[in-house]
């Protein structure tokens, strides 16, 4: 067994393994296929719940890998975010410093959760501008809210 | 409604996410799936070998012991019961139910046809190199209960 502890650089390593294979057009493929039969329970929350959905899963998980976030959700306008001040995942593979991270390591969030929220009718707005630094910001908002109305 | 706001600290929890598993074990799948079984083995012996390079150095440093106490402390981690019995050269690892498996199988995750690599495979590579030899001498995949013995190579 891999310690679920040791996950994140198993995940790494997964990803350069396949990238070494086929290029990454292979981590995507992965990254799809990983959304499609893993993501189950957050497609069921959002499905029964609406956007409280995403609240309710990522409450579950990042408290779980002791993530530094603020998250938000805000009904009324159809909006739900988190801020990520210091990425569990992303800052465990900085601060290791015998394994190199998978150079695209932050965009999985991206392409994972979009995959399953875009069909229920939602936007996803990743910022992963300082994910070298273990920050990022994801919003889900409801597709009918204009972006201005967004806070 | 009002708008919620949640605000936590690394510090306000324990790292603890054992669906990290699942996601571990599609990952097995979609391997054995698009690349076939020996690529799983394949990833796993490079991830070993990069990830566990201080592991597989402690046990050229200090022997059988420092693979005990591994075991012990990531099974007890994992809130698992293992028996250890170590003498000169071998030690005896005897797992009751895997964790990871108990934990997947209690969610609903798929376990991987080939996700007992990730204890054979692992410990093939943490042998590598040192006077040792690692076996999985029996491995249940109903409940991932296993015993592994890590023995002292004849020379």
């Amino acid at each position: 067994m891999i310690p679920c502890t040791d996950f994140i650089p198993a995940y790494s390593e997964l990803f350069k393994f396949l990238e070494a294979r086929g290029g990454p057009e292979a981590v995507l493929d992965f990254w799809n296929y990983l959304s499609d039969n893993f993501l189950g329970n957050l497609r069921s929350l959002v499905e029964q719940n609406g956007i409280r959905g995403c609240w309710l899963y990522w409450s579950h998980t990042l408290n779980e890998e002791a993530a530094d976030f603020t998250m938000e959700l805000d009904e009324d306008a159809g909006e739900f975010r988190i801020i990520m001040h210091n990425c569990p995942s992303k800052g465990l593979l900085l601060r290791c410093k015998h394994i190199e991270p998978y150079h695209d390591y932050c965009s999985h969030c991206d392409v994972l959760y979009r995959r399953v929220l875009e069909p229920l009718g939602f936007e996803c707005i990743a910022d992963l501008s300082e994910c070298d630094r273990a920050r990022c910001s994801f919003v889900v908002r409801a597709r009918h809210t204009a972006p201005g109305e967004a806070r | 409604m009002a708008k919620q706001v949640m605000r936590r600290l690394a510090s306000d929890n324990e790292y603890f996410h054992p669906d990290f598993h699942g996601a571990l074990s599609a990952g097995i799948e979609y391997l054995a799936l698009r690349y076939g079984d020996e690529a799983v083995r394949e990833y796993l012996r490079r991830f070993a070998a990069a990830y566990y390079a201080p592991l597989k150095q402690a046990v050229q440093q200090r022997g059988l012991v420092a693979l005990k106490e591994y075991y012990e402390r990531v099974y007890e981690r994992e809130g698992a019961k293992i028996a250890t019995e170590l003498s000169r050269d071998e030690l005896l690892v005897r797992i009751e139910a895997c964790p990871a498996v108990m934990h997947m199988r209690k969610r609903g995750y798929r376990v991987a046809r080939l996700f007992h690599e990730t204890t054979r495979t692992v410990n093939d590579v943490l042998c590598e190199d040192t006077p040792f030899a690692a076996e999985l001498v029996e491995y249940d995949p109903e409940t991932g209960r296993a015993v592994v013995r890590f023995r002292r190579r004849m020379p």
